[in-house]
């Protein structure tokens, strides 16, 4: 029994489909094969751009750009014989790799032994074996880099803490994710909690210390309550506690939750949060690896770096280093979000390009708009602009496009996205998350803002782009933590880029993109009307009206532009401008 | 006395010597509860439960398709090794009845990564 699984290719190709399925399955009827193959239309292939793509299994055949004149060929070699038509096939080459998501969605993550069953605590017991400083040494082989954002080197952490004198050393996991649109750490503590304990304890190891923590944002309940089994688990087995697998290292890990602040994520108000002080940053040096939590040396690692640790012990550092790119090693995930297609997470080796994660992987833009940009790096990053998406994936190599790789949200924005809105919705973000603690993240923040916020509405003058500049740099340079320094980015990377679309705000009082609602009008056409009333009957504002007779007219006194009734009209009657 | 490497070793050979030859991993991260996967779940482990079958209906992580949530991979002898997304209650019972019983595919639910 063969299986033929048809994409159904949303919309445009639809009476092509229809067509090329009815005459699949009346060619196996006519020659007797009904039973011998089943046909169905499924929802993703995972080839795009192709026409009519279909696969052909158990052998797992591809087959793109299909045509009705085909199906005699692929009923007689591939249906019959289960031989491949070269012709026709596609070559799908599997571009994601999964190193931090090894397990995620393979295992039970509640149960200890599905993780033991895929070598778990493994990596551990080799590193127990090798002693701190070879765990080091293989750490700097693997060349892994921080997760979390900035990108520092794992190992030169660990031995920058193991180097500082002091009896008590601490060493903890920073789980509080908080960038819009990023959900990767959550992914990995659900879906395989113990291989973050695993890194965990392997980083602890390695710096010489014998106590643990979690700091986990409380937003994450499931995240919480599947760590917290596992560590259960993992004290009832002995796994942590004192003689760690008969060795003399003894190791604890307590979770301490983070109560919604975006600025726990930094360091050291994420060890002020964790001591039960308010989350308040304070400047560095003294680094928390030299001073750190109660004034000991600590090294903070992000989730997803941690989870990378248990793999580089199983296969070797060196291995680990060859996946990637110089300067850039391993694999990094991604959450792919916006106006994406298939929107989820994504894993893929460093040194992929941004345009095989939005298109291939991806899938490409949602509903066949065409791209404008994607956002990285969260509101300490920036946007990337289509021309330079065949840049290879490193931290290096975003840095220089104005953006970073950072924890690895990836927003997609389409034409319909407007640049101010998209620099006005991250500057807000960060200014509602401010602690208020140094003036110019405080005072810049809120008064980059409100040029923002003029300019959204048509109320910007002249100098207010030399203004942003001016306020953004000051920012960068004088704001306490990686918070305000890093808010401008979003700002500066559109004005960088999409300089012409502030200008069309400033000057020409018009938002190409049809976001802002004050810089926007609707009307109706009333050729194209068709008087569905479908426009009225979602207006939020009452300002449709009309009947099947006269057809709808918008109130523009009424009308909050809000753009419902152009999303929803099927025929294209309702104008923007 | 914890427990060894000799005893993980041991665990490992243990949980690949019981695999299961029929399994169904239901995904249930946030992404998929938020979008149902708990019903699904029920469903599919009461379904095993009601028609005696010899599968194991498996609660997972999330393996990263988000928007095609709750997500069901099903492995089960004398059918191709499929995923299922935007499933449903109902199409919970097509995937026990259709393709665990009948060995045939379900239609339109099925994503390939």
């Amino acid at each position: 029994m063969k299986q033929i699984l048809i994409q159904d290719t949303n919309g445009n190709l639809r009476k092509e489909l229809r067509d090329f399925h009815i005459a699949l399955t009346s060619q196996l009827r006519e020659r007797g094969l009904s039973e011998a193959a089943q046909v169905l239309t499924v929802a993703d292939i995972g080839i795009y751009q192709k026409g009519i793509v279909a696969k052909i299994l158990p052998e797992g055949f591809i087959y793109g750009s299909l045509q009705i004149k085909d199906i005699a060929e692929i009923i007689e070699k591939t249906v019959q014989k289960g031989e491949k038509v070269q012709a026709l096939a596609i070559d799908r080459k599997n571009k994601q790799m999964r190193i931090v998501l090894r397990n995620c969605g393979r295992i039970n993550p509640e149960s200890f032994e599905d993780y033991a069953g895929c070598d778990g605590y493994q990596g551990l017991a080799k590193a127990l074996e090798m002693g701190p400083e070879k765990v080091i040494e293989e750490m700097k082989k693997a060349g892994l880099r921080g997760r979390g954002g900035a990108g520092f080197p794992t190992w030169m952490k660990w031995n920058i803490t193991r180097g500082v004198a002091g009896a008590v050393k601490y060493i903890i996991c920073n789980g509080d994710e908080g960038d819009p649109g990023a959900y990767m750490d959550r992914s990995v503590l659900e879906g395989d909690p113990h291989s973050v304990i695993e890194g965990l304890m392997i980083g602890g190891l390695a710096i010489g210390a014998n106590q643990g923590f979690f700091y986990i944002r409380a937003e994450y309940p499931l995240a919480i309550e599947r760590i917290q089994k596992a560590l259960n688990e993992c004290y009832v087995r002995g796994i942590l506690g004192k003689n760690i697998l008969g060795s003399n290292f003894n190791f604890d890990i307590e979770i301490r939750l983070g109560a919604g602040a975006f600025v726990c994520g930094e360091e050291t108000a994420l060890i002020a949060s964790v001591e039960g002080l308010r989350g308040y940053p304070r400047p560095r040096p003294p680094f928390p690896s030299v001073k750190g939590l109660w004034g000991n040396p600590t090294a903070i690692n992000n989730v997803e770096t941690l989870a990378s640790v248990p793999y580089i012990f199983l296969h070797g550092g060196e291995a680990f280093g060859k996946i990637g790119v110089e300067g850039s090693t391993g694999t990094k995930v991604f959450a792919l979000t916006g106006k994406v297609r298939n929107s989820g997470l994504v894993e893929v080796p460093m040194g992929i390009t941004l345009r095989e994660v939005v298109f291939d992987i991806g899938g490409g833009v949602l509903n066949n708009q065409s791209i404008k940009a994607i956002q990285t790096g969260g509101p300490s990053g920036g946007v990337i602009p289509e021309q330079f998406f065949d840049t290879p994936i490193g931290y290096e190599s975003l840095q220089k496009l104005g953006s970073i790789m950072g924890s690895g949200g990836m927003i997609v924005l389409d034409v319909n996205d407007c640049m101010v809105d998209i620099s006005k919705f991250y500057l807000g973000f960060c200014v509602d998350e401010s602690c208020g603690k140094c003036a110019p993240c405080r005072i810049g923040g809120t008064q980059m803002l409100e040029i923002l916020k003029r300019i959204s509405e048509g109320k910007g003058v002249d100098d207010d782009l030399k203004k942003l500049n001016e306020i953004a740099m000051a920012m960068q340079k004088a704001s306490l933590c990686g918070l305000g320094q890093t808010a401008p980015n979003p700002v500066l990377s559109t004005l960088k880029y999409f300089e012409a679309e502030y200008k069309a705000h400033v000057v020409d009082r018009k938002c190409p993109a049809g976001k802002c609602a004050s810089l926007t009008s609707y009307s109706i056409t009333k050729e194209k009307c068709t008087a569905c009333g479908m426009c009225a009957r979602v207006c939020p504002a009452d300002a449709i009206t009309g009947n099947r007779a006269d057809k709808y007219v918008i109130n523009a006194e009424k009308c909050i532009s809000c753009g419902q009734c152009y999303e929803v009209c099927k025929f294209a009657s309702v104008l923007r401008q | 006395m914890g427990i060894t490497q000799q005893d993980l070793l041991q665990l490992k050979e243990k949980s690949l010597k019981d695999a299961p030859k029929n399994w169904i991993r239901v995904g249930y991260s946030t992404c998929g509860v938020a979008a149902g996967a708990d019903v699904v779940y029920k469903v599919l482990a009461e379904e095993v439960a009601a028609r005696g079958l010899s599968v194991e209906v498996k609660k997972c992580g999330c393996v990263g398709l988000c928007s095609a949530e709750p997500l069901v991979e099903v492995n089960v002898e004398g059918a191709p090794h499929v995923f299922y997304g935007k499933v449903n209650k109902e199409v919970a019972h097509k995937i026990m009845e259709e393709h665990v019983c009948q060995k045939k595919l379900v239609e339109n639910h099925i994503f390939e990564m």
